[in-house]
């Protein structure tokens, strides 16, 4: 295990050097103008280089490249250039990363509880009215654009239950709907992985067993069921919930909420260099060390699953 | 019983002459896969009803296009922000403009970038994801490009190319495209991973079948109905990505509207009028919904399990 562990960690390493370096690369093809706003026209092909050669920009790119990574390893990350200018990143993302975690993890729990509770509800009743209900639910979830549910929400749940259209930090009233626009998603998506692995769960034959030998139902339900239904989600829980740093893009946008979620938009629009490399090595960093809990977290409810060996391939 | 004991044994039983032609038939010497298929499909009326609506749907928005009254970008300074009425029949927008005409043209325009993202992330997914499964020494490789390409988010992708190629419908497609079929790949590379080493695929391997032949008559035929529902939910998934798009300013041109575009320029003034909203919302809601569940009924139908 601690073997598999420390060549998976050096992987996942390589793995995101290749992405920044990648990334790095990519926002040195970005065109010239984007580093200026419309004032690009009048300026002067010596403020021009002025202004690039403020940014570092007009070095070899290999020199440019070993200059970041050096900071980085020093654990500089340098400031933001072009958002908020000469601002240090980690104090842009001290302020915005709180704030969407905060939103994010909220409705992964409620996500969480309501999917499970709607999903293990349409099992039991499999084929009857509340099962079909809920998959009417899922199916409009799933293939509506969530752009068009978030803005009748907003315009006229806020209306009926005269609720704020914009959040405030000081009034909890407003965190209401957002919580609420953000839950929606991660429920219907529960509800349809738990229904489906509790479907096929309850037609094995050790239920059946269980049942002949005269267990409760509601102790097969979730002893049994529930609980072999949850591995294959287990997978993506620590990701779901890692991935809560970076915000939500709509509902944020929506709701005002000073979140994370349009940082990496502005940033590269912008054309904020060392704001989007850095942006991205936080977030696939996070993002395979989600992954690799993800794996963990399976083997601790399952016992049967082991990552060490690959008995048995070609 | 008593009748039965009458008879005798010759006459209970006889000899069936031995036919060489019938003893090399064996069952089902008529089945077709996809008329099989269609057949399963066409019983359920509930799903036969959405592709009908949703056809109808299609055929209507490119027809509405060409006959509505006034051009998608035509300016009336005196008619802004109309309700809905007998010469617009959708009303208004805040430059007024029809919003009928405008509506139906955008939707052809988001029907056509989800054709085209879909067809082309579809056979791309499933050729890298068959080589991708079926391949060993490719594994590393393909997977250290999944992490990389996935960890890079469509926004670089999309302004690099609108640099080089300047915003249009072929920018925000390909951009679609070059992120879209890694989902369908990996997908495609679990299941094959699952049957790559199934007896009927050993006996292939060690009777020499070449690669070419080994995914197209081995690996595919097993994949179809995965294939197609994915296909089918990558139909509402691209409407809601280029919704979102549009949204962030990234889409399309501004002279081209398309659904995204209009559910973001209602928004502004969706308080007061909300025609503006609701007829988008409403026709991306049909299409989404119905590709969704007809995707879903047909690939039930093209389980050969839900055959006979």
């Amino acid at each position: 295990m601690l073997k598999y562990t420390v060549k998976r960690l050096l992987q996942s390493l390589v793995t995101v050097l290749i992405i920044v370096i990648a990334v790095f690369l990519l926002m040195r093809l970005m065109p010239l103008e984007g580093y200026f706003g419309d004032e690009f026209q009048k300026l002067t092909p010596e403020m021009i280089n002025r202004k690039l050669d403020s940014l570092g920009l007009l070095d070899p790119p290999l020199v440019q490249l070993f200059n970041f990574l050096g900071n980085i390893v020093r654990g500089n990350l340098g400031v933001s250039t072009r958002l908020q200018i000469d601002v240090p990143v980690t104090t842009i993302m001290m302020q915005k990363m709180p704030v969407s975690a905060a939103f994010g993890i909220c409705s992964t729990l409620l996500s969480l509880v309501f999917g499970i509770a709607m999903g293990v509800t349409q099992a039991r009743n499999k084929g009857k009215f509340a099962d079909s209900l809920g998959t009417a639910y899922i199916i409009f979830i799933n293939s509506v654009p969530p752009l068009v549910y978030y803005f009748f929400i907003q315009v006229f749940v806020s209306k009926w239950f005269n609720l704020p259209m914009r959040y405030s930090l000081e009034n909890p009233v407003s965190w209401i709907l957002p919580l609420v626009s953000l839950s929606l998603g991660g429920i219907a998506g529960y509800a349809l992985w738990i229904r489906r692995y509790m479907v096929d769960e309850l037609n094995k034959d050790y239920i059946k067993l269980a049942r002949a030998k005269g267990l409760p139902y509601k102790n097969i339900m979730y002893k049994h069921v529930l609980r072999n239904a949850f591995v294959p989600m287990a997978q993506y829980l620590p990701v779901s919930f890692l991935m809560t740093i970076g915000g939500s893009l709509l509902v944020e946008e929506l709701y005002a909420i000073p979140g994370m979620g349009n940082l990496l938009v502005q940033a590269t629009t912008k054309q904020d260099n060392n704001l989007v490399q850095i942006l991205i090595l936080v977030y696939s960093t996070v993002g395979i060390l989600g992954v690799f809990l993800g794996d963990v977290l399976m083997i601790l409810i399952d016992p049967r699953i082991t990552l060490d060996t690959k008995g048995g391939s070609r | 019983m008593e009748e039965n004991k009458k008879l005798t044994d010759q006459e209970l039983f006889s000899f069936v002459e031995f036919d060489h032609d019938q003893a090399e038939r064996t069952g089902y010497s008529e089945y077709s896969y996809w008329r099989s298929v269609l057949r399963t499909f066409s019983k359920n009326k509930f799903a036969m009803a959405l592709v009908i609506i949703m056809l109808c749907l299609i055929v209507f928005a490119f027809f509405a296009n060409s006959t509505a009254r006034f051009p998608i970008d035509e300016i009336h300074r005196t008619d802004k922000l109309l309700s809905p009425d007998a010469t617009y029949w959708f009303g208004t927008d805040t430059l007024g403009r029809d919003m009928w005409a405008r509506s139906w043209y955008g939707t052809t325009i988001s029907l056509k970038v989800a054709g085209v993202v879909t067809f082309v992330c579809v056979i791309v997914g499933v050729i890298v994801g068959c080589i991708w499964g079926y391949v060993r020494a490719t594994d590393r490789f393909f997977t250290e490009l999944y992490n990389i390409v996935a960890n890079i988010p469509e926004t670089i992708y999309l302004i690099l190319l609108t640099y080089i190629m300047e915003k249009g419908f072929w920018t925000i497609v390909l951009a679609m495209c070059l992120t879209g079929w890694l989902a369908m790949a990996r997908n495609v590379r679990n299941l094959v991973f699952m049957i790559r080493d199934r007896e009927y695929n050993l006996a292939s391997r060690c009777l020499g079948t070449p690669l070419p032949r080994m995914i197209s008559k081995n690996l595919i035929p097993y994949l179809v109905s995965v294939v197609i529902l994915r296909m089918a939910l990558m139909i509402p998934n691209v409407i809601s990505q280029e919704v979102t798009l549009s949204y962030l300013g990234l889409g399309l041109p501004a002279t081209t509207p398309s659904l995204g575009k209009l559910l973001s320029e209602g928004r502004t003034k969706f308080q007061d009028f909300p025609y503006l909203l609701v007829f988008p919302s409403l026709i991306v809601s049909i299409i989404t919904v119905s590709f969704y569940l007809a995707g879903n009924a047909f690939s039930d139908a093209s389980d050969p399990k839900n055959h006979v």
